[in-house]
This record gives C-alpha cells, sequence and structure tokens, in this order.
C-alpha cells in the first residue's frame, strides 16, 4: 500500500469514528498531501528519509507545534498557538513524518481516562463485552485511540506517572516511555518536569523503536537531556560483555516483584500476567522473584511530587502574555488586585485546580517537611529499590552504597509486571461521580515507580486465549490486558526487545 | 533669646491692651501669637519698606533655624540610643554586569526599545526551558570574592513562588537552599561614613551571596493602566544579605554604600542606586538596652526585638532616613505600651514615616522548591584562583595605597580620586605619576612620594576646577597624562612659577596640544629668575605706594598684610617670573630688617 493510501485511510478514519481522539485533526487537504506524495517517490526510488518517511504520526496536545493550536485540553490555552515547534516535531518532520494531527489529553496530563478535558472525553475504540464504553486511559488517551483506530501511523504520548503506559494498556496497544532525559522536552509543556517523558505509542514495537532511534538524540535547548558523552558511556557499556550478551547468547533473568501482586489486582490481571511469565519461561527465561519494598509508598509520594511541581509549572498561567482570560474584568477591582484570579478559576478544570492546590499545600512553609521532603526521600529509595535488583548498574549512580549482599540476591535483566491493576473501568463509572479522585490514581500503581526512578518502561498487549471457566478471568472482558516490562536505566533497547517477545502475543494455560 | 524685632512687629503691641517695658511686650507678644485662639495677626501687618529683612538675613537665620533643628534631632536621636538599641541588617539586590540574562541568551540592556529583547523562556511560554548562561557566574564569582566570602563547590537553584504581572512565569528563580557564596565580610571605616559611635572601624558580616531573576519593570498609568517592560525579566541578579550586626542608620547607609563601591570596583556591577542598577532593603529591629535579651533571633544572632522589613530604598539617604523614621516609630509603639509586628513596610523619598505593606497574616509563603529544570552549580577551585589573581585592586586596598608612604596622599584625596568617574580618574593619576617618575627617574622616596602628592593636588583640584568650570565630564584626553606630569615637573624644577602653571593647564584645557616643553619654550613661559637686585628694586617700588602699610606691619607686627607688597610685586614685576617667596623674602629683609 503506497503511504498516500495510507495516509489517506487515516484521514478517513479520524473522520469516521466519533472517539474525539484529537483536539486538532488533520485537515482534509494541504501541504501534508505533497509531503507524503514526496515521500512515496523517494520510498520507490528506495531512498527514503527514514522508517517513517511519509508517515502520519499524531502529536499529543501538550507538545508545541507551531501550525497547529497547542491547548494542553485546557480552557486557558484553549485558543493558543505556540510560537515554536517542539524538538521532537522538528526531529519527526526532519525524518519526512506527517504531523497527523493533536490529540486529546486529561487537561495538562493529569488524569487516568482522558476525561479531564475542555474539549471533552476521548472513547475507548474497544468496548467490553457486554458492550459498554469503557475508559481509554490517561493522559494521552486521544494518542492510544488514535493509534488503535488506525487514525495514524503510530502517536507521541507524554508520560509523566504512566500516561503512555496506561492508555497503551486500555487500547491494546504499545506504549513506551524510555529512561529520563533521553528524548528532548524542549516544547513539551511541563507537568512535572523531573518526571515529565516524552513517550511514543505505537501498534508494534518495531514502529516504536524506530521513532525511538529518531527522537534519542542530545538536545542542547533542554537542560535535562543526558549529555553526548554520558550517552556514549552508556552505549559503550551496554556494548560490552555481560551486558552485551543478554538475550542475544545469554537467556534473560526475568524478575517478578512480590510486592506488585496486590489484593487490588483482579483475577484477569493475575493471569494474564502469569502466562506472560510462563510464555518467556518458555522460551528459556528464567522467572526471581524480586522485592521493590518501597512500591507501596511509591504512589503516595508520586501524588505530592507531580502536583507540587504541577503547582510551581502552572502558575505562568495568568492569561497576560497569551492564553484565554476569563471574562468580565478579572481581581477585585482595586488598583492593588490581582490579574488572574477569575482567569485562572474560569480556565483551568476540577482536576487540574485539585492538584495545584495540593502541590501548593505540600510546598507550603508548615507542611514542606511533611510531604515534599518525605516524598522526595521515598523518590530516593525507589531508585535505590530497583539499583538492587537489576544487574546492570545505574549508570548515572555512584556504584558505592551498593553492598555485596544486595549484589548477592537475585539480580534481574528486567522486571515484567502487569501495566494496572485491573482491566479498563467502564466511562459511565467515571462519569458517575461515584467514584473519588482518589480512585483514578490507584491505576497508575504499578507505573509510577519507574516514573520516580526515571527508568525505561513500556506496555504491550497481551491477550488470554479462549477465556475458559478455569482461567479466572472474569466475564465481561475480552482477554486483553497490558504487561510492562521495567529495565534500568539506559536499558531501553533490552525493554522493548523484552516487550517485542510479549506483544501481540495470544497465552493460553496449554 | 530676644532680638530687637523690625518696628512693624512691634507695631502688633496694639493687640496688647497693657503697656509695659518693650522687651516683657515682645515677650507676651510671641506667647499670643502662637496661641491658636488669638486670630493670626501676621497677615494684617505689612511691614515698612525699610523694614524688610534682608535676604541674606534671611537665608542666615533659615539656615540657623536649620542647623537647630538638627542639633536637636541629634540630641534627641543621642537620647533615644542610650536607653534603645537599634539592630539592622541589610539586603541588597544588583544588577550584574552581563551581556545575557540569567537563564536565556537574550541582551541585558537598560535602555533598549521596550520588549525588545525577550526570549521565549523570559516570557514564560509553554514548553520552554531554562539555559543558564554561564558567564553571568564571572562577575557573581567576582562579587562573592571581593566580599571575602567562601565559594560554595556546588549550589543549586531554587523557585520563590509568588504572583504579580512582572513575574511571568509565577516564581522567581533563586538560589535560597544553597546559594553559591556564604560567610563573608565587609568593613567599613571612619572615612566610609560609618556613625561616630561605630569607632574606626566595624566588620558587618555577609551571610550569603545568591544568584538570581529580575524581574519584569512596571511603570503605572493610574488609573488602571499599567505597562510591561520584559526587557529586564531575567536580568542576572546578585542578593547579598548582611547580619544583622549594624545598630546606627549613619553606618546602615555607609554599609550599602560601601558595597556598591566594592561591587562597582570589582567589575561585578554596571550602575549604582541613582540608576537602578542596585537596590536595598534594610530590617530593623530595636530593644531596651537595660532590658533582657530579646526572644528573637535571625541568622542566628539572638536576643534581639521583633523586626520589620522596609522594601525597596533606592537611594543612601533614604535608606538613613527610613531607618531612623522606622525605628522612632518602633520606639513609639513600645513606650506607648503596644508591641512591634512584623511586618514589611515601605518608605517613599521625602516622607516622615515608613508606610505599612502587609502584616504578618498577609506573609508571603514563597513555596521555595528547587527547580527540577536546572542542574546543581558545579564551580571549580580553578576558576576561583583565577578570578582571585586577576581581581582589580578593592577600594580598602586602594586607600591604604594612596595614603601609604608611596604617594602619600591625605585621606580626603584618595576618597575621591577612587569614587571618582568610576575610577578612571584614579587610573589617570596613576598614568602622572607614572610619567612623572619617568621623567625623573631614580629619584628618592621622600621626592618621589612628593612628586605623588603635588600630581594628587593638580588631578583633583586644578584640573577638577577647571573641569567644573567648563562643566564639561570626565575625559582623559582632555589634558594627556604626559602634559600634566610636564607641568607639574616643571613647577617641581621651579622652571615655572605656580601662576603660570595654572595658566598653562588652562590652555591646554582649551585644547592647545602642543608638547609642554615646545608650549613653554615658545610662549616665553619659562622662569628667568630675577637678580636679587631686580627684587629689591622691585619691593622698593611697592613700598613706595603704601608707606602706612609699611609702618602698620613694623609697629603692629601685622605680618598678614606682607601677602599686599608680594602681589604687587607680582604685578608690577614682569609676567611669570617674580617668584612669591622670593618676594616675601626680600620684603621682610626690607621691612621688618631680618634675613
Amino acid at each position: 500500500m503506497s503511504l498516500l493510501r495510507e495516509a489517506e485511510r487515516c484521514l478517513a478514519n479520524q473522520h469516521a469514528h466519533n472517539l474525539n481522539a484529537f483536539i486538532t485533526p488533520l485537515s482534509r487537504s494541504g501541504q501534508w498531501l505533497d509531503r507524503v506524495k514526496e515521500a512515496d517517490q523517494r520510498s520507490e526510488k528506495g531512498t527514503p528519509k527514514s522508517a517513517v518517511d511519509g508517515r502520519l504520526i499524531s502529536i499529543k496536545d501538550n507538545i508545541c507545534t507551531r501550525q497547529l493550536p497547542t491547548t494542553c485540553g485546557s480552557g486557558i490555552l484553549d485558543k493558543f498557538t505556540s510560537p515554536f515547534n517542539a524538538t521532537v516535531v522538528e526531529q519527526l518532520e526532519g525524518a519526512g513524518a506527517v504531523i497527523a494531527g493533536k490529540t486529546n489529553l486529561d487537561e495538562f496530563g493529569m488524569g487516568s481516562h482522558s476525561v479531564h478535558s475542555r474539549f471533552g472525553p476521548v472513547k475507548n475504540i474497544r468496548r467490553d463485552s457486554a458492550g459498554h464504553e469503557i475508559s481509554a486511559g490517561g493522559s494521552s488517551g486521544g494518542s492510544a485511540v488514535a493509534v488503535a483506530a488506525e487514525q495514524c501511523y503510530a502517536a507521541l504520548g507524554t508520560d509523566t506517572g504512566g500516561s503512555v503506559r496506561l492508555p497503551a494498556a486500555y487500547t491494546g496497544t504499545v506504549g513506551f516511555k524510555p529512561s529520563y532525559g533521553l528524548i528532548s522536552r524542549w516544547g513539551v509543556v511541563a507537568y512535572a518536569n523531573s518526571l515529565d517523558t516524552v513517550g511514543i505509542l505505537g501498534t508494534n514495537t518495531s514502529s516504536v523503536r524506530d521513532i525511538f532511534a529518531i527522537l534519542n538524540h542530545h538536545d542542547p535547548r533542554d537542560p535535562t537531556s543526558l549529555s553526548k558523552s554520558s550517552r556514549s558511556r552508556i552505549l559503550s557499556q551496554l556494548q560490552t560483555s555481560p551486558l552485551s550478551t543478554r538475550l542475544i547468547s545469554k537467556p534473560l533473568r526475568i524478575g517478578v516483584p512480590l510486592e506488585y501482586n496486590i489484593s487490588e489486582l483482579t483475577p484477569s490481571v493475575r493471569t494474564s500476567w502469569l502466562l506472560s511469565l510462563a510464555h518467556l519461561q518458555k522460551q528459556g527465561h528464567t522467572i526471581h522473584p524480586v522485592s521493590l519494598p518501597t512500591t507501596k509508598h511509591a504512589l503516595s509520594a508520586y501524588y505530592v511530587l507531580a502536583p507540587a511541581e504541577a503547582s510551581s509549572n502552572l502558575a505562568k498561567y495568568d492569561g497576560v502574555r497569551y492564553g484565554t482570560r476569563g471574562d468580565g474584568p478579572d481581581g477585585n477591582g482595586q488598583p492593588e488586585g490581582v490579574l488572574y484570579s477569575n482567569t485562572r478559576g474560569t480556565g483551568f478544570g476540577a482536576e487540574v485546580q485539585r492538584r495545584i492546590l495540593l502541590g501548593t499545600f505540600s510546598l507550603s512553609a508548615d507542611s514542606m517537611d511533611n510531604y515534599f521532603i518525605q516524598a522526595q526521600r521515598v523518590r530516593r529509595l525507589v531508585q535505590r529499590d530497583f539499583n538492587a535488583v537489576f544487574s546492570a548498574q545505574h549508570p548515572l549512580f555512584d556504584a558505592r552504597g551498593r553492598s555485596d549482599e544486595a549484589a548477592a540476591e537475585a539480580e534481574v535483566d528486567v522486571i515484567v509486571c502487569p501495566t494496572a491493576p485491573s482491566s479498563p473501568p467502564r466511562a459511565s463509572d467515571l462519569s458517575s461521580g461515584s467514584k473519588s479522585p482518589l480512585d483514578a490514581y490507584v491505576n497508575d500503581v504499578f507505573t509510577v515507580p519507574a516514573s520516580l526512578a526515571g527508568l525505561p518502561a513500556i506496555s504491550v498487549p497481551v491477550t488470554v486465549a479462549e477465556p475458559g471457566r478455569d482461567s479466572g478471568v472474569d466475564a465481561g472482558t475480552d482477554g486483553l490486558a497490558g504487561i510492562q516490562v521495567v529495565g534500568q536505566y539506559g536499558d531501553d533497547e533490552l525493554v522493548m526487545s523484552v516487550g517485542e517477545l510479549l506483544a501481540g502475543s495470544r497465552l493460553s494455560e496449554q | 533669646m530676644l532680638r530687637p524685632r523690625p518696628r512693624g512687629t512691634v507695631r502688633l503691641l496694639r493687640f496688647t491692651p497693657v503697656t509695659r517695658p518693650q522687651n516683657l511686650h515682645l515677650l507676651q507678644f510671641l506667647q499670643f501669637s502662637s496661641l491658636p485662639t488669638r486670630s493670626a495677626p501676621t497677615p494684617s501687618v505689612q511691614p515698612d519698606s525699610s523694614d524688610r529683612v534682608p535676604l541674606r538675613k534671611q537665608l542666615k537665620q533659615d539656615a540657623k533655624a536649620l542647623k537647630a533643628q538638627k542639633r536637636q534631632r541629634k540630641e534627641s536621636e543621642e537620647a533615644s540610643r542610650e536607653i534603645w538599641e537599634l539592630t539592622v541588617g541589610v539586603e541588597i539586590h544588583a544588577q550584574l554586569d552581563t551581556k545575557a540574562k540569567l537563564f536565556s541568551r537574550a541582551a541585558t540592556s537598560t535602555s533598549d526599545l521596550p520588549n525588545s529583547n525577550v526570549a521565549l523562556f523570559d516570557l514564560a511560554f509553554p514548553g520552554s526551558q531554562p539555559e543558564f548562561q554561564a558567564a553571568t557566574l564571572l562577575p557573581a564569582l567576582r562579587a562573592a570574592i571581593a566580599l571575602n566570602c567562601d565559594i560554595q563547590p556546588v549550589s543549586r537553584f531554587d523557585r520563590k513562588h509568588y504572583f504579580y504581572q512582572d513575574q511571568p512565569s509565577g516564581y522567581q528563580i533563586t538560589q535560597y537552599y544553597e546559594p553559591f557564596a556564604r560567610n563573608g565580610y565587609v568593613d567599613l571605616y571612619d572615612h566610609d561614613g560609618i556613625a561616630h559611635e561605630d569607632g574606626e572601624r566595624i566588620r558587618v558580616d555577609i551571610k550569603q551571596v545568591q544568584l538570581e531573576q529580575d524581574t519584569a519593570k512596571s511603570q503605572e498609568y493610574p488609573p488602571s493602566s499599567q505597562l510591561l517592560d520584559f526587557n529586564r525579566v531575567s536580568h542576572p541578579l546578585i542578593e547579598v544579605i548582611t547580619m544583622p550586626q549594624i545598630h546606627t542608620p549613619a553606618t546602615a547607609a555607609a554599609c550599602v554604600r560601601k558595597l556598591q563601591a566594592i561591587l562597582q570596583a570589582c567589575g561585578a556591577v554596571t550602575t549604582g542606586m541613582e540608576l537602578g542598577g542596585l537596590r536595598a532593603d534594610v530590617n530593623v529591629s530595636i530593644r531596651r538596652r537595660e532590658e533582657a535579651p530579646g526572644k528573637n533571633h535571625y541568622d542566628g544572632i539572638t536576643g534581639l526585638g521583633q523586626r520589620t522589613e522596609i522594601k525597596n530604598l533606592s537611594s543612601f539617604k533614604a535608606i538613613e532616613d527610613a531607618i531612623i523614621a522606622e525605628k522612632n516609630r518602633q520606639i513609639a509603639v513600645l513606650e506607648s505600651g503596644g508591641v512591634v509586628e512584623g511586618e514589611t513596610r515601605g518608605w517613599a523619598i521625602g516622607s516622615t514615616e515608613t508606610r505599612r505593606l502587609r502584616g504578618k497574616e498577609g506573609a508571603v509563603d514563597y513555596r521555595y522548591m528547587p527547580d527540577p529544570d536546572i542542574p546543581p552549580l558545579v564551580i571549580g577551585e580553578d576558576l576561583i584562583s583565577r578570578l582571585q589573581a586577576t581581581l582589580p585592586t578593592a577600594p580598602d586596598q586602594l586607600v591604604a595605597q594612596l595614603t601609604g608612604p608611596e604617594y602619600g596622599l591625605p585621606i580626603e584625596d584618595a576618597k575621591p580620586l577612587i569614587e571618582l568617574d568610576d575610577g578612571a580618574r584614579l587610573e589617570y593619576y596613576q598614568d602622572v605619576v607614572e610619567a612623572l617618575h619617568s621623567i625623573r627617574p631614580g629619584q628618592d622616596a621622600a621626592t618621589r612620594a612628593a612628586f605623588a602628592r603635588m600630581a594628587g593636588n593638580w588631578v583633583l583640584h586644578e584640573l577638577g576646577g577647571l573641569l567644573t568650570k567648563a562643566d564639561r565630564a570626565w575625559d582623559s584626553e582632555i589634558i594627556p597624562a604626559r602634559s600634566l606630569a610636564d607641568i607639574v615637573d616643571h613647577l617641581q624644577q621651579k622652571l615655572i612659577t605656580g601662576p603660570t602653571a595654572k595658566q598653562v593647564l588652562a590652555v591646554v584645557f582649551e585644547g592647545d596640544h602642543r608638547p609642554i616643553p615646545q608650549m613653554l619654550e615658545e610662549d616665553n613661559l619659562l622662569l628667568r629668575p630675577l637678580s636679587r637686585e631686580e627684587y629689591l628694586a622691585l619691593a622698593e617700588t611697592a613700598m613706595a605706594q603704601n608707606p602706612q602699610m609699611v609702618e602698620q606691619i613694623r609697629s603692629k607686627n601685622q605680618l598678614g598684610k606682607l601677602g599686599w607688597f608680594v602681589g604687587q610685586m607680582m604685578r608690577t614685576g614682569e609676567k611669570g617670573r617674580v617668584e612669591a617667596p622670593k618676594a616675601e623674602k626680600v620684603l621682610r629683609e626690607l621691612i621688618l630688617g631680618k634675613a
């Protein structure tokens, strides 16, 4: 199929499905058509610019584009167009890709179901077996649904605590969050800078790998971008034995974190986890229980740190220099009055306001020590937990403090666990208001630890075939689940490779 | 004290029915006139023209009254000082002399078209990130070294949150938890203008120096408009925080003046307070000396009273005046049984009271948070030692040098030489001295110092006088250093007279650029000494003009009058040839009969 036909089919899908995956969809005509035709010509000559030359890639609407608006799903930026392109957009366009539109999201990336958007909720293309609409996952739900509904070839999302991996798991796509600092954040609207990572969503791991190769470069405009020297140091470590032999001449040691077997885990998810491990074992890899004791505090730490940074990052939205101002005069009308209270009050949605207040509280002088500082300590411990179980050392940390005792423990190459503790909740349950905001936070329990530690993690879809009476799979699901692979910092290739071993597998208990 | 009154005033006596001796009536009038119940008589009285107080007298009286007022203020200040101890700490914010802003490549500017130097990050555009400009570290480090601080090998940037339209991101990036420099000090001397009570020298410790961003400049157009100029946003600043160790208003002002001088001398800043490049906040507390130490402690200094902060003082005078006013306000509060509230106050130039801006309940919680986008600042020992080695001489060292044996200048000359024209005057002076030494090499130390002293006088007073008279700005090219050295040298060698030297200086000042020796030759200005006979003849002519004065000098020993005869001799003698000391010597011989 020609690139042009593929693109036209994506365009048709964007307009056919009423999934609200896009805030700004691709226009029916425009310069992009010529660009795709040119890519077709290059493809015929055998000189494509890259693996994504002429392909449509959707961009989450918190990543800046000069040509299309960047709303972040917020009322305060509902008419905002950025004066510059994010580095990732420049990289993709430089590789010949065409921006397929801007995808819907939870406002500023804050949410787990892509329902907190000024532009309405994203709908999952999947339904549960009873035919009910289910959550698309969030916050990159629009990007995940666009990929799942074949409205684009692949998509970029952002992952702060699981925002790429969770919607990937809920939509049956592949969602990859690389190590922190590998992909540039210049032009990515900050939610919580120390956690924000650009992620890639695709139908399979090879498309994700292709796009990662285009984006995985140092960017001097992003002060948190990993330096060229660190990159080459990490690469040479990975190319040296013993790390270089993993999966090639040596089977993998797969870690199973005992603390992840929580009571909230639904039977269907537990089954797909077990079958995934069995699947890997069948291929000659070995399974080892590991302990990540701080995991139980990770979620709390995340919901202190991320809102704290968010309350700071979102302070800039006052409608003075850009953005949408509230109706009527702002402030109290006094000369010393503020210019922003009405604007921020009407521009931000409820979840954003909740997290700003949460962050403002945890940073205030009286609670700083009990919340923000404590949470930073927990974050350090989470990192230490991971370092203790991975056989590869963290390339950015001093090896000191790593006791031989810890090294003697079961060391593993990657960790395999579910992406989310349950299958997607019904959309009606989310909108009914019967659940507290905290219920949504629980969905992030397995994704947040890798975010806190800055580690690479991928969610791949697996299907439990012929769910029988004995399989424990809940009635009402189709057996699809997201399985997550987490690796040591810099081990992004290995994580994708292990994801590839599982992705799309139909697993059965036979 | 009663003074005789002009008649017009005396006529007011008509208002007092009783007749008494005049002085008493006057006294009564003075008392009555101060009574508010009596209609003020003054406007109804038009003094006769002959009674009008001459302007000069009026001015003199006013000056006297002002002086009395000042004396009274000083006395009451002195009295309250004995009871109350004042404690002041100072924070200054100074704009660093850098090409770029702290976190963007946009240029720094003070005079460019508003909003012409702004990067995306300066306006807090979504998705933009800070780019630390390493070059801004150089002036910051020079400042910290000049202030004797310990430079921290690792420091970090924090966000200080508050909403205001001049703060685009809703926070200022500063160094709150881990500043780049700590534990410095500044020495203040009597010649720096510290209060008399502080003696010859006091040392004020510096708690820390931190790097931070400036805000945008806002201009108010009441009632409802404000214009914002983001050129200033993120201009690199250093904040210098002293310990609360200052106990007099004058010393606080001297401290800020000295800090400014040090920052300018080491090349850390471009402009001073007068141009808005430096702003100061002060914190003020008082406590009764005889009472137990107060329960407050700030920066590790215990026993203090509750302090208040006065923000944004923009002149040295404002600092002193605001502290006096705030101290007196706190004293009044405590003496009337009240409690000093911890609050932030403001000061308007020319006012007599500080103004409450916000109280404790309105205190801003800045929610300091480490900036997650900015890596820690790691400063190498090599950079510090390199900067240390290349740091210009500090003002204190310069004073010591100039007043030392090498130059032998009085402190009154040394200070202005250092302070004038941002150090250009001093540089020029040193050029002149060097030129003098090269003209006459191999002189002994005493002669060299004499040269240097003389050069100081000419650079500062003679040349300075010409500049003032012509209302011209400093320019080292008006009188090339070599020319001034030549003039001073000729004078020193007695090859020209003092008046000739001044005349030559004026000619060069007017633009005559001939080399000095050539000019002296061509214009016939070199001194051809008069013979003794010629002096005697000149003296006798002068004495013959005024024999009475000769007599007065002889009989009443009024030696001061000799000068008149010297002047006559200079006038009648050939221009530029009569040397005053020789003329006076001859006169003494002839009039007083001694050699």
